[in-house]
Order: C-alpha cells, then sequence, then structure tokens
C-alpha cells in the first residue's frame, strides 16, 4: 500500500484509477459486440509484440528479404515460424474485428452526436491500419506482394496532372524495386505504427469523454449511472477477459492449424518482376474496395473514383445519416438497408477475388453500386424518419 | 441467449465470406486438378525384358559416351563442360534411373525422347536404330544395378537437380545457369519452398505430366512411378515445411491452455455478476 500512495502523492493515481476504470461506468444494456474494442487493442499489441521480434531477423532488402523471411525466421531461428504466423494471423485477423467493430458503430448509430470525434478518429485509425497491412504485405517480396504493391501503386497514375511523378515518388523507382521495399519498410516499422498508437489514445479518450453508446442508443442521464451502469473495472472486464480469452482460442487455433487464409501460397515464390502471375488480388480485408475499383469495368478512371470515395465514404457517416433515432434496433427502414449493405459487402469481398470476366463483371457492377446506395439512401430513410416522428409516428 | 444470436449471425456471416474467397473461388480459379497417370499409356506398349550382360555391352557402346553409371563403374564418355557445352545440359548418371523411371516409359523414352518427355527441345537425341530387344536388354541392365530402396532426396537428386537448385538445403542444379537458360529458356524455379507454394496434388501431376497443367513448359515429362513422384512430393513438403510436426504439437498446447483460460474465466465473470441485475 505504500507505494500506491508515493505514486498517488506525484502521479494522482488513485483519481486516475478512478476515471478509467472504477468510476467509469458502461451502460449496462450493452452486448458481447462491444467487446471487439478491447479485441482489437489486445490484437494490436500482439502484432507490434510479434512484429518487433521478427524486426530482429528481417532483412529489408530486395535480396535478402524472401531468404531472411521464409528460411532464416521460418525455419532457422527457434520458434521463429511461430512470431510470423502469428504476425501474418493477426493482421488479417484484426480487419475482422475492425469490421465487425465498425459494422456494430454503424448499426447502433455509435456515430451520431456527440460521438462523431469518436467515429471519425476510428476511421482514421481504419485507413491507418489498411496502409499498414498495405506496405506489411511487400516486405516478405514474394510474388503476391510484389504484384500487389505493383497494381496498386499503379492507381495512382491516374491521378491527373502529378500523377506520374507521383508513382515514381511513391515507388523511388519507376516499377517496385529496392528502393520501395525500404521506403514501405520504413513506413509499416515506425511511422504508421507510431500514427496508430496516437489515433488509439485520442479514440479512447473521445470514448472516456462521451461514454458507449448502448443497443437503444439512449443516453444515460448522469445521475443515473450507477443505477443503469456497470464500472469498466471490474465488472465490465470480467466479462471483456472471457470474450478475450475465446477470442484468443480462436485466433491460436487459426495460428497453428488454419493459417493459409493469411499467408498466401503463392507468396512462398520470391518476387519476379518478368513474371506476373495469372491472379493478382489483395488480402482479403481489401477484396470488396477491389471490386468496387473493379466493378466499374468500362471506365478505369470511374472505377478509381468509386474506389477511392468507397474508402472513405463511411468517414462521412455522422453527416448523411442525420436521423434522430439513434440505435437501429429502432429502425425498421434503416434495418433493410443495413442487412443488404453487409450482404452486399460481403458479396463484393467474394466478388474481389474471382476472374473479373463474363457474369462475374456484371455483378461487380451491380454490387459496387448498391454498396454506394447504402450511404445515399442514409439521408432519405433519415428524412422519412423525422417526418414520421414529427407527425407523431412511432417514436420511442 | 440473446448474445448467442449475434454471435449465430457473426459466425453465418464469416463463413460465407471465407467459404467464398477460399474454396470457393479457388476451385474458379485453378478449377479442379487432373489426376495422375502413372501408366504413360499414351505412348506404344512395350514389355522391355532382357539379358542384363547384353545390355551392359550395349549400355557402353550406346550410352557411355555421355551417361555415367557409376554404380558399376563406367564413367561418362565427357566431362560436365564439354557436355554443356553440346547439349547445355549435363546428361544424368543412369545408377539409379531404373529404379525410378517406369520401365514401359523408360523404353519408349530411349527410342523416342522428344515423344515420351513431349518436350521438343529434350536434348537426348532419339536412339531409334536400337531394336527393342536391345532396348530391352538395355533396361534389363538398368534395373540390375538401381538401388531397390530410395529416399526422396535421393530421387530428387537424380530426377530434378539437373535442372532445378534447392537453396535452402544447399543443392545446387548440376548444369550451370548460362546452360540451362539456353536450354529451357529460362532458369527453372528453385524448389526449396515448392512444397509450400503449391499443393500436393499440384505437384504429383505436375510432375507427372508438366503439359496438363502448363502447357508450353519446357519442363520434360519425366516418367517417375508413381512410388518416386510421390516420394520425392513428400520429400518438397518436408523440407518446405520442415515444423510441421513441431507445429500441430505446440498448437495443441496451447489450445488445451487457452481452454483452461476460457473456463477460468467464464467462473470469474460469473461470479462478478452475480450482483448485476
Amino acid at each position: 500500500m505504500k507505494l500506491i500512495d508515493w505514486l498517488d502523492e506525484r502521479l494522482a493515481v488513485r483519481q486516475l484509477i478512478k476515471v478509467m476504470m472504477t468510476e467509469y461506468y458502461v451502460p449496462k444494456n450493452i452486448n458481447f459486440l462491444w467487446s471487439f474494442g478491447v479485441l482489437i487493442i489486445l490484437t494490436l499489441t500482439i502484432l507490434i509484440i510479434s512484429g518487433i521480434f521478427l524486426l530482429m531477423y528481417y532483412k529489408p532488402d530486395a535480396n535478402l528479404a524472401f531468404d531472411s523471411v521464409n528460411k532464416t525466421i521460418m525455419m532457422d531461428v527457434s520458434y521463429g515460424w511461430i512470431f510470423r504466423h502469428v504476425h501474418a494471423v493477426g493482421a488479417s485477423i484484426i480487419f475482422l474485428l475492425l469490421y465487425i467493430h465498425m459494422a456494430r458503430g454503424i448499426y447502433y448509430g455509435s456515430f451520431k452526436p456527440p460521438r462523431e470525434i469518436v467515429w471519425i478518429t476510428g476511421y482514421v485509425l481504419f485507413i491507418l491500419m489498411s496502409a499498414t497491412a498495405f506496405t506489411g504485405y511487400l516486405l516478405p517480396w514474394g510474388q503476391m506482394s510484389y504484384w500487389a504493391a505493383q497494381t496498386i501503386t499503379t492507381l495512382f497514375e491516374k491521378i491527373p496532372f502529378i500523377g506520374p511523378d507521383l508513382v515514381i515518388w511513391i515507388r523511388g523507382h519507376f516499377i517496385v524495386e529496392d528502393p520501395t521495399l525500404t521506403r514501405f519498410f520504413a513506413l509499416h516499422v515506425v511511422f504508421l505504427p507510431l500514427l496508430l498508437i496516437i489515433f488509439t489514445a485520442i479514440h479512447l479518450y473521445a470514448v472516456r469523454i462521451v461514454g458507449s453508446n448502448n443497443e437503444d442508443g439512449v443516453p444515460i442521464p448522469k445521475e443515473e449511472k450507477k443505477k443503469k451502469g456497470i464500472p469498466f473495472w471490474p465488472v465490465f472486464m470480467a466479462k471483456e477477459y472471457f470474450v478475450m480469452a475465446v477470442f484468443l482460442t480462436f485466433f491460436f487455433f487459426l495460428v497453428f492449424f488454419h493459417y493459409e487464409f493469411a499467408m498466401d501460397p503463392i507468396n512462398f515464390t520470391p518476387a519476379n518482376k518478368l513474371q506476373t502471375p495469372p491472379h493478382i488480388y489483395p488480402e482479403w480485408y481489401f477484396l470488396a474496395y477491389y471490386e468496387v475499383l473493379r466493378g466499374f469495368f468500362f471506365s478505369q478512371n470511374l472505377g478509381l473514383i468509386a474506389f477511392v470515395l468507397s474508402m472513405f465514404i463511411a468517414m462521412f457517416l455522422p453527416w448523411l445519416d442525420k436521423s434522430p433515432i439513434v440505435s437501429g434496433k429502432h429502425r425498421p427502414m434503416f434495418q433493410v438497408a443495413f442487412w443488404i449493405f453487409i450482404l452486399d459487402f460481403v458479396f463484393l469481398t467474394v466478388l474481389g477475388k474471382l476472374p473479373p470476366t463474363g457474369l462475374y463483371a456484371w455483378l461487380g457492377l451491380i454490387g459496387s453500386i448498391i454498396f454506394f446506395a447504402f450511404f445515399f439512401s442514409l439521408p432519405i430513410i433519415s428524412k422519412i424518419e423525422r417526418k414520421q416522428i414529427e407527425n407523431g409516428g412511432n417514436k420511442k | 441467449m440473446k448474445e448467442l444470436k449475434i454471435l449465430a449471425v457473426l459466425i453465418i456471416v464469416v463463413l460465407i465470406g471465407y467459404i467464398g474467397i477460399e474454396p470457393y473461388a479457388k476451385h474458379v480459379m485453378h478449377g479442379t486438378i487432373p489426376p495422375p497417370d502413372f501408366s504413360y499409356l499414351d505412348l506404344p506398349k512395350f514389355e522391355p525384358a532382357g539379358d542384363p550382360v547384353k545390355g551392359k555391352e550395349l549400355f557402353k557402346a550406346n550410352c557411355a559416351s555421355c551417361h555415367s553409371l557409376k554404380a558399376d563403374g563406367i564413367e561418362a564418355g565427357m566431362d560436365k563442360k564439354t557436355a554443356e557445352l553440346s547439349f547445355h545440359v549435363v546428361p544424368p548418371d543412369l545408377s539409379n534411373i531404373a529404379a525410378i523411371v517406369e520401365p514401359h516409359f523408360l523404353a519408349n523414352f530411349i527410342r523416342d525422347p522428344q515423344n515420351a518427355t513431349k518436350n521438343p527441345k529434350f536434348a537426348m537425341p532419339p536412339m531409334g536404330y536400337l531394336t527393342n530387344d536391345q532396348i530391352g536388354d538395355i533396361i534389363a541392365y538398368l534395373k540390375s544395378k538401381a538401388k531397390k530402396e530410395l529416399t526422396g532426396k535421393e530421387i530428387l537428386q537424380d530426377a530434378c537437380t539437373r535442372c532445378h537448385s534447392v537453396k535452402y538445403q544447399k543443392i545446387q542444379a548440376i548444369t550451370s545457369k548460362e546452360h540451362l537458360k539456353t536450354y529451357l529458356g529460362k532458369i527453372p524455379p528453385d524448389l526449396s519452398l515448392m512444397g509450400r507454394a503449391k499443393e500436393k496434388e499440384y505437384l504429383i501431376t505436375f510432375i507427372n505430366n508438366p503439359q496438363v497443367l502448363l502447357p508450353g513448359t519446357t519442363m520434360p515429362r519425366l516418367g517417375l512411378t508413381e512410388e518416386a513422384t510421390e516420394k520425392v512430393v513428400m520429400y518438397l513438403d518436408k523440407i518446405a515445411d520442415p515444423h510441421k510436426e513441431e507445429r500441430k504439437k505446440i498448437g495443441m498446447w496451447v489450445l488445451i491452455y487457452m481452454l483452461i483460460g476460457v473456463a477460468i474465466t467464464y467462473a470469474w465473470k460469473r461470479k462478478i455478476w452475480q450482483k448485476i441485475h
């Protein structure tokens, strides 16, 4: 007890623990989907730690990278393979967690006032995570690493005026080459993780200020916090530890027994700039956006605009969906749109991996249009709901 | 109960996506791999039988100018450099060839290598002037000298390393890179990680008949027996994924540990949440 007194005098730790943990109240009417934020932090921690260990043997050089990963780390270093499996599976699964976390936010209206900053910082985190995943995927210098980077960096060529110069600036060369690898390495291990940590801090700070949303979307008044809420520690975290344990069981099952989805066999072939693989596709978590890019198959420019829009449009949800009803639980019309959107996202993800020919090309176009239709239907749905409330309709 | 329903919805959506991008998309992209055909019956039927003693003489007269047979102390008539300059590939030592190649294929191969391997630029000249009996004698001789039991690594060294390197096993292709490039148009891929880059069924069918999966490839059909093909593919898998057994063992322990964690955390959750209504 003495140490805590000593620290309390200097850092006011007791007050800090109260504010952050024991007297931070989370609503009672939330389900396990509200556990995914902590799961993401857990997975990010796993990624950072496994990444640091991989960094001890990885060599960011076009001539050495492939062997340093596939021979040194995977074969020679004791338990090196565990670290790579954990890092690869973690990078893949964190996107599943992010998507569930975001879908929960969309369904229960967690982006609505006063939580706009929570939503925007969260979305920035998603974009940063995507950039981290994209730069990291090049590092093993396998065939798919190389050609995915080549394909995606080529997209910048279409930007008016500066495009072609920009591509060379990003690559540090006319094609993806050693300089591309070293700069992606720098971004992947220093710059992007640093930004991720900073934005995570802002995201969490913002949540502490405005509090968690809940299933009904009705905020708890300050006076009733103790009655209607549960303290973050120990009550919320008691459940959270259970969810974490279940998640980790699933995670390690994937790491040891079912990792192929995160470690594409094609990437066990070293990068070869003279040989394009027959099918080039990104990792699964980018497939939906990739399909939007290909979906407008009749116009590359239109596809590119759609692609950029699809990556960022969800950030503007607080201004697209201004319905006074917060939670989707009480919005039948929104529910229909939401589930169509979710199924469409899965549909696009699957199409993104299939060859873009014949029927698949047309399905891609339809899927892309439905993707945007969801976002553009939100202002309309909001307007109808507002009218219903004004007419004294089903107000909840 | 409500939470279990949410979990069920979550699992269904994730599963649909998973099945779509893994098994289904793979099936669309790669199709089904045709089964291998180890009978090689597209080639004229030939059941070689003969006299190994005559075969040795025939071997010395017809084969030994290029091929060695170290098991019987026969050295090739030309050294590696000369062979490379004439053929752009080093002819193999034939000590164990009869143990790994289907006899019916081998007979057809000696008569017309280009047709048997399905590679019109295959380096060995056809030995059409040999009679069926003579070919039978040579094969009988080769059989008499071949080891009965070969390991996957030995088969790989006999069948593959003329052209392929296996860098992680410190195996260098016998023929030099420049000559391979002239002979095959490109340097054949390193085999160190082939066991992870391609699935087992693919490798077996590919080795059995490369043209089926990669039309136009310069890789010759080698006529390996079913047993030799499977052994070599198993070896490729082993060297590409050396920690397989360890991974399964550690994986089981980690899962057991995690399940204990699930039980303990669940017990704690129940205890804390008892008071919550």
